[in-house]
Formats: C-alpha cells, structure tokens, sequence
C-alpha cells in the first residue's frame, strides 16, 4: 500500500476502520449481554436493546458525518468550545445527579453528557491551534490554548469528572508535543503538574482521593472503593489464557463487580475471554488507532492531520486509561472503555469522530 | 506533524498493558481464579443501633429494640422460590405481593440474606423457622417508641434513606440507613445516628460461608437526653385529651423545655411500618407541631408588652387611669369592652383584661412603638429552638399596610393591635418567651429540649437582654400577679392553689361562626419564677378554658408529687 495507488489505500483505510469498528460493535454487544445477567437470568433486557438503538443511531451519526466536510471544523472550532462550555454550564446548574456526580442533562428522554461533547470540541480547537504553521510565540502557540482546555477541564472537574478532565490535559499534552510548538514547554507542563499534585489532590472530591489512596493500597479500604479494584483483579486475573467462556464468569454472573456494563466492562472479556479475548481486543482497538495515525502521512492539510492525530490520541488514552484501572496499574478516575462500555453518548461521541476520519480519507 | 514519538509512546504504553495482562492472567491466573472459585469475598451488612432518647431523669422515649425478620438466602432459594414465597405468605398470614416487593427491593447479592417479612412476633417467627428450613431469622435494630403520642411532635420519627441506600448498592452491598424526620430525630441526627458496619466473609458457590476475613464493626449513635420530663408531659397530654391546641411549660431561667405538648398528636411507630396515612390526611392536621409552627392571634396575652412599651415610652404611669363605660367611639367605628369597668390603672387594666383601657394607651403609644416593642419581644421571629421546621410570627407595621394592604393605617388598626386581634400573628412558643421576659426581669431566653449528650452537657443558656427597666418590669408584674390573686382577676380561680401564680390570659376573636382561641399564659411562683407556661386552645371557647385546663394540669402534678 503506497502513495502509488491512492484510491484504493483510501478505500482499504476506510475499509479497515468500518471492519473494525463492526467487530468492536459485535464484542461491546457480548459482553454487555453478559453483563447484565445476574445469577444466571438476564436481569437488565432493557439495557441490552436500549444499547442496541445506540449502535443503530452511531452508525446513522457516521455515515451522515463522513459527508460533511471536514474543513467546516476549522472555521466553527471557537463556536464549538463556546457551545460546549455553556452546555457544560447548563448541565452544572440544571443537571441531573448520579452517583454523586452531575453529568446529565436531560433531553427528549435521554441522558446526554456535555463532557463526551467536550472531548469533541477540544479535538477540533487542537487542531486548529496546532495546524498553524509558523511561529506565533509562547502566548499564542501555548497559552492560549491551554488555558481553554484547562477551563473547560476545570467546569468538567467540577462535576465532577476526574477521569474527562485529565483526559482533556492529555490531549493537549501529546498533540502539543506532535508538533511544531516548543516540546520544552509541554515537558514543563508535565513536570509542573507532577509536582503540584499533592496539591490538587486536597482539592478533589473525598469519594476521589479515597480512590487515589486505594490504588495505592486496595486493602485500605476493602468495602468501599478498595473492592471493585480487588474484585476486577480477581475478575480479569481469573481468566487465565482461554478465559472462562461466554456467560460463565463467575465474578461476572455473581454480581461481584459494580457498574461492570459501564466503565469495568473490560472485566468481562478479561474474565470470559481470558488473555486470548484481552489480546484480540487490544489489536482490534490498536488497527483503528495505527490506522488513523498512519492516514496523517498521506494528507498534506495540517488541520486534517491534526484533527486524525488528536483522535487517535483520545482513542488511545481512553483504552490505556480504562484497561489499566481494571488491571489496577491506574488509580479508577471513571473513563467509559470509547466503543465496548454501555453508554449512549460516548458511543455517539466516537463514532462521530470516525465518520469525521473517514471524510478526511475521502478527501483530497 | 511528527508523530512517531508519540506513536512509539502508546506503542510502549500497550506493551505496558499487555505485560500487565500476562502478569495477571497468566502468572497469577492460577491465583486470581482460586479466589474465585472457592473465595467469593462478601459483605454481611451489620446495622448498628441509634442512640437512646431519654427524658431528664432517663426516662427512655425513643431507642432500637430486637426486630424479628424472616430472612432468605437468594442463591439457597433459587430454584423454589415461588413455591416457598406462597407457602411462607399463607404461613405467616399476609400478601405475597409484600414478600415479593421486599425480595425485588433488597436483592443485592445472592448471598447476604434479605429480610422479606419484617417484625413478626418472635414466638411466630421461631415457628416459621421451624417449619422452613430455607429461611432464618434476622433479628435487626428497629425504632421504637414507647409513649408514642405524648411525645410525637417533640421526637419525630426515623425513616429509611433511599437515596444513601442506592449509591451503596453498587458497591455490592447495602447497610440500610435510617435518617431521623422531624423532632429530635431529625434535629439531633449525627448524634443518634450509629455507624454501620460489616462482616466480610468468604462463601464458595454454594453460598456456604468458608471463611471470615473480617469485621467492621457497628458503632451504636450517641444517647441523648432531653430537658423534658415525661411526668409533666403526660399530665399535660392527658388533660389535653386530643382537644386542639398546645401546653408548653418551661424553666424560666434556663430556658429548658419541661413539657411541649401539641394535640392532636400521631403515632410514629406506626409511621415506621408505613401506615402513617390516615394521620397524613386528617384534618386536624396531627402532624403539625401547633406549639412552634401555628401562629395565630395574640387576644389580651399582647397586653403586657403593651404596658411595658407604654411604660418605657414614658406615655403613661403606673397611676395613669382611663375611664372604661364598656364602649368607646372612634370616628365611625366603636369598640368594646366585655364589661363596665369605671375607672381603670395599670394593674386593674391588666388584672381585669379592660378593652378600654388599652385603646387608650395604644392610642398614646402610637403603632410605630407598639411595633417596636413587638419586635424587641421578638414576636415576629423564630426562638431558635432546637427543633426542626420552627414557624413564626407576623407583626403588621404602617409601611406593610400601605404597602401590601394598600390601605391607610387608622387608629382602629392600632386599637386592634392593642388587644391582639387584627393581622398579628404569634406561635405559641413566642409568645411563651414574651411572657418569660416578666419572669426573668429583662431577659429573653433561648429555649431548648436538649440537655445533654451521654456525658456532655448541651451549652444551650445563653440569655439576652431586652432593655427594659427592672422598676418598670416590676410594675407590669404586680399587674400580672393580680390576674390570679386581684380583685377580679381573669384567672383568679388559680388563686386557691397558693402557687403565687402571674399570668395573662387571652381570648382572640378569629371571625364569625368560628369559636375563639384561648390561650394563658405566665409563670410562677411570682417572687422567683421556676416555671414559665402556656396553654393555647385553637377555637378553645375562651381564656378560661385554658385557665381551667391548667389549674386541672396543676393539680395532677401536684398529685404526682412532682410540684
């Protein structure tokens, strides 16, 4: 596949990401039909087929956006964020409450979360920021877009959100560092953040540090937050090379591990298609990422290449994020696993930004 | 665009977790999957007790007793539960429905048990277990009140806290919280309320307990005990007897609530089993603690304050006298007395509870100080009393009339305002601590129902001081004084107890077809007040109802031997 036959590398790029993104949709179905049985009755059906008309409304998400052109992004980047912190600050005064967390807001029925939003909006400013080429010194090329990103993730933190507003950071950490922007700053930035997190964390919620202190220490605290890290080990350890088979995870099916449709959704695979399951997954999950990374080396728009930089970026943390909290080598911030958890928005959300990635490959 | 590095970078962070993977799954494989299979960590909610209510002499009037609860254990039933829910609710007499709603609601996991038959007599309960070998007996802490109506309004009742229970459920287990409503109960909360605990033990897949990994124990809440004494509130809710109104008796010095008993009253154990509906739709409003969240007319019991304001506006003296023929004409309007009094002084004017006299002196006072002197009473603000939801009172000035009424203020609305009749509204606790600040000589008291916690005491006592002249107070006390031991005096029926009983009594009119309220009001003995009182009767009749309720009062507490 080389530069020499540009249709079909295009074709074979879009081909791969929609293949993919399929066998994503058929693994998320499977584990969280597993999921929601309890003591071997599939106690939650409503969930399953609510999760079903999400994938349906994805796919309508990704189709339609794959026709937009992407350019329109670069010229509605400061709408978007604007829109993005009011709705971030609709849901913060009118929002609904879950979990101790105000992430919802409520529309037509449907729980919809601005933050998933808020990871869009900040793709595209990325983008546009970073695609300029030239220097514009330190205020223009650093600060300006950090302290939009570190507003926005400050009201995402305030939810609170720990695990969306780090992931925001992040973004601008690493497409920063991809490009022409002095790299020093962005490693300052990252040693600064480093040493002022012992003073952050007395600014966090105490259900979050409690989650910090049992990452260090599970047992600290084995009824409360130190048992789902415990029992998500126990959950993905227990599955060994073949994994326990398709609806009988004992963690699983048992009800030991909370919210495992959610944000541990990866203990099910772990659990029920043991090591072989995690890898298959992982590779899936890597294709789509190396996929879009490598498209950036065909396109000669800055802002097409930032835009698939900074998506894959995000699909990358996300994965990193959530896998290692199951494993417990991260502390558990509450990041949905992009494509397998149960969830509209964020499903919404991704594959929105693949229909996006796949105009850029139609493109030029 | 350069993205090898980072490229490079979530290469290594994969290897990361693909190492993490292997380490886990396939290192510790063997491990992770021993602990699963034999050791399934579970956690045995313990729930703890909440603290005793007791009266001053530790009288016990709230507190957690054993309740029995038929308890099943999901993963032991799983195969017969149908079956076995139709035989235990035809056993035990009630509606599947019920043991069904309860199993549904508790399910948290297959192994702690779920109490799906609460507080069955214990004798029965044994039965059930006999006859049952799937089910057993949980006994659990459950509120009870013993004197549940005398102390309804005071104490309050628990009830469970969904919204707690819900975020815990997650979590794979559930202590089940139970928050304090109303009263005490809810006023005093972190207090009562105990922490729970837990027992984590291990069980195989049979749900048969192998191990003990572990216990967190329950923590009982904080006794508590209050500054009322039961003897006096039953004395007080019996001559009540469901007639509506309330009785507050209080230590004039320290502000101490003795007894506060407000009538109708409801049942809160019955509240704890859900049943408290019919109260909630009666119309007598039983719910309502008429003793700090009913305000209502003043009638005569206003009339001291308006001495007193007369007295420190120096509008009048002790010797001032009016002229009372039973009516007197202002403009168009006329307004009354009950009686013909002739000539009125001060102590005769609120001895005999003349009309007349105190349209005069509102007269000279104007509105503007009556109000004042309201204020400085604190009649249109709450007591701060240690309870929940407190009401208070209204006090009308010219500025609100114009502004809300927008209407003129005329001398007839100052009349109205003299004899507490017309906009101005009071609870019955204010009006309580009115009154005390003639007992204390100048201070107005914070009352409270809290004495102590186990061995600390409250620190409720601080006073404040009106501004009033002692010599002044003097004189409006020697008026009160001979309500009950004047010539004539409303309450003079009061007089043959020899208790040196002050007081006003109060009859407000509150419209046509509709019975008055009484109230009385006062302290004694007079010389050294120990107890300050109220008695209010909504549509009461009259004052001397309520008089007669608390002589009646009186002499059973003297009976009792607690006076």
């Amino acid at each position: 596949m080389t530069a020499h036959h540009p249709l079909r590398f295009r074709l074979t790029t879009a081909k791969t990401i929609i293949f993919c993104l399929a066998i994503l949709n058929a693994l998320s179905l499977a584990a969280i039909y597993s999921s929601l049985h309890e003591g071997g009755s599939f106690t939650a059906q409503g969930l399953f087929y609510k999760e079903i008309v999400w994938m349906i409304i994805s796919w309508l998400f990704l189709l339609f956006f794959s026709f937009v052109n992407y350019r329109i992004y670069y010229d509605l980047a400061y709408f978007f964020y604007i829109f993005n912190i009011i709705l971030l600050f609709i849901v913060g005064r009118f929002g609904k409450t879950a979990m101790g967390a105000t992430r919802w807001i409520n529309i037509a029925g449907f729980n919809f979360q601005p933050s998933e939003v808020a990871k869009i909006a900040i793709i595209f400013l990325l983008a546009r920021f970073f695609s300029f080429q030239g220097k514009r010194g330190f205020l223009k090329d650093f600060l300006v877009p950090l302290v939009l990103v570190g507003f926005s993730s400050l009201i995402i933190l305030k939810q609170p959100d720990l695990g969306t507003a780090l992931i925001l950071i992040f973004l601008f950490l690493l497409t920063g560092f991809a490009s022409q922007v002095k790299k020093r700053y962005f490693v300052f930035l990252l040693i600064a953040g480093i040493a002022a997190a012992p003073f952050l964390f007395n600014h966090l919620k105490d259900y979050q540090k409690k989650r910090l202190i049992v990452f260090v220490n599970p047992n600290a605290d084995p009824l409360g937050a130190g048992y789902t890290i415990i029992q998500s080990k126990i959950a993905v350890g227990s599955g060994r090379f073949f994994g326990k088979g398709f609806l009988s995870g004992t963690q699983n099916q048992f009800n030991f591990l909370p919210e495992r449709h959610t944000d541990f959704i990866f203990t099910v695979i772990g659990e029920e298609g043991g090591l072989l399951g995690s890898l298959f997954l992982i590779l899936i999950y890597w294709l789509i990422i190396n996929t879009i990374l490598k498209e950036t080396d065909r396109l000669k728009d800055p802002f097409a290449q930032y835009l698939c930089f900074a998506i894959a970026t995000l699909f990358f943390l996300h994965l990193f994020i959530n896998v290692g909290m199951t494993l417990g080598i991260l502390p558990v911030v509450g990041v949905p696993f992009l494509f397998m958890s149960y969830g509209g928005t964020h499903l919404m959300a991704s594959f929105i930004l693949a229909g996006i990635f796949l105009n850029i490959c139609h493109s030029e | 665009m350069n993205y090898y590095f980072i490229r490079r970078l979530y290469i290594f962070g994969l290897t990361i977790l693909v190492i993490a993977l292997f380490y886990s799954q396939i290192i510790r494989g063997n491990y992770y999957l021993e602990r699963a299979k034999n050791n399934y960590v579970r956690v045995i909610p313990l729930r703890s007790k909440r603290g005793t209510i007791y009266d001053r002499n530790g009288l016990p009037l709230a507190y957690d007793n054993a309740s029995f609860n038929i308890a099943v254990i999901p993963c032991q039933i799983k195969n017969k539960k149908d079956s076995l829910f139709r035989e235990l609710a035809a056993a035990l007499g009630s509606d599947i429905n019920i043991i069904l709603r309860n199993y549904s609601r508790e399910l948290i996991n297959y192994f702690s048990p779920i109490d799906v038959a609460i507080n069955i007599d214990k004798s029965k309960a044994f039965q059930i277990q006999e006859k049952f070998k799937d089910v057993l007996i949980d006994p659990q802490p459950r509120r009870y009140y013993p004197y549940p109506r005398e102390f309804s309004h005071i104490l309050g009742y628990v009830k469970r806290q969904d919204s707690f229970y819900e975020s815990f459920k997650k979590y794979g287990y559930a202590p089940s919280e139970y928050a304090g409503v109303t009263g005490i109960e809810q006023y005093y909360d972190s207090y009562l309320k105990g922490e729970d605990g837990g027992n984590l033990i291990e069980i195989n897949a049979r749900g048969q307990v192998v191990g003990f990994l572990g216990e967190q124990k329950a923590h009982k809440g904080q006794d508590i005990y209050l500054t009322i004494d039961a003897r006096w509130q039953k004395i007080v809710f019996d001559e009540l007897g469901g007639r509506i109104g309330a009785v507050i008796i209080m230590d004039s010095q320290s502000g101490e609530i003795i007894a506060m008993v407000s009538s109708p009253a409801f049942d809160p154990n019955q509240f704890l089993k859900g049943k408290g509906l019919a109260e909630m739709r009666d119309e007598r409003h039983p719910l309502l603690n008429r003793a700090i969240q009913s305000a209502c007319q003043m009638g005569s019991t206003i009339k001291p304050i308006i001495a007193l304001a007369a007295l420190q506006e120096k509008k009048i003296t002790p010797a001032s006298t009016f002229i009372c023929n039973g009516t007197m004409n202002l403009g168009r309007a006329s307004f009354h007395c009950l009686h013909t009094h002739g000539a009125q002084d001060l102590y005769q004017g609120i001895a005999h509870s003349c009309n007349i006299y105190f349209y005069n002196v509102a007269l000279r006072l104007g509105p503007d100080n009556i109000t004042k002197w309201a204020k400085r009473f604190r009649l249109d603000a709450v007591t701060d009393i240690d309870l929940p939801y407190e009401g208070k009172g209204f006090m009308p000035t010219v500025e609100w009339k114009e502004r809300v009424l927008k209407s003129k203020w005329f001398d007839g609305d100052t009349c109205n305002l003299a004899i507490g009749q017309g906009s101005s509204q009071v609870t019955p606790l204010e009006n309580l601590l009115a009154m005390n600040v003639f007992a204390t000589s100048g201070y107005l008291v914070r009352p409270h129902l809290f004495k102590k916690v186990e061995d600390t005491d409250s620190g409720f006592g601080e006073r404040n001081y009106l501004g009033a002249d002692i010599a002044n107070i003097d004189i409006v006390k020697t008026g009160l004084r001979d309500v009950v031991e004047g010539e004539g005096g409303t309450a003079h029926i009061l007089k043959e107890l020899n208790l040196k009983i002050a007081g006003k009594t109060g009859t407000a009119q509150v419209g046509p077809g509709k019975s008055p309220h009484g109230w009385f009001l006062g302290f004694f003995p007079y010389d050294n007040p120990r107890y300050t009182f109220c008695v209010f009767l909504e549509h009461g009749q009259s004052s001397y109802i309520a008089v007669k309720a608390f002589k009646a009062i009186l002499k059973k507490a003297r009976e009792g031997g607690i006076l």
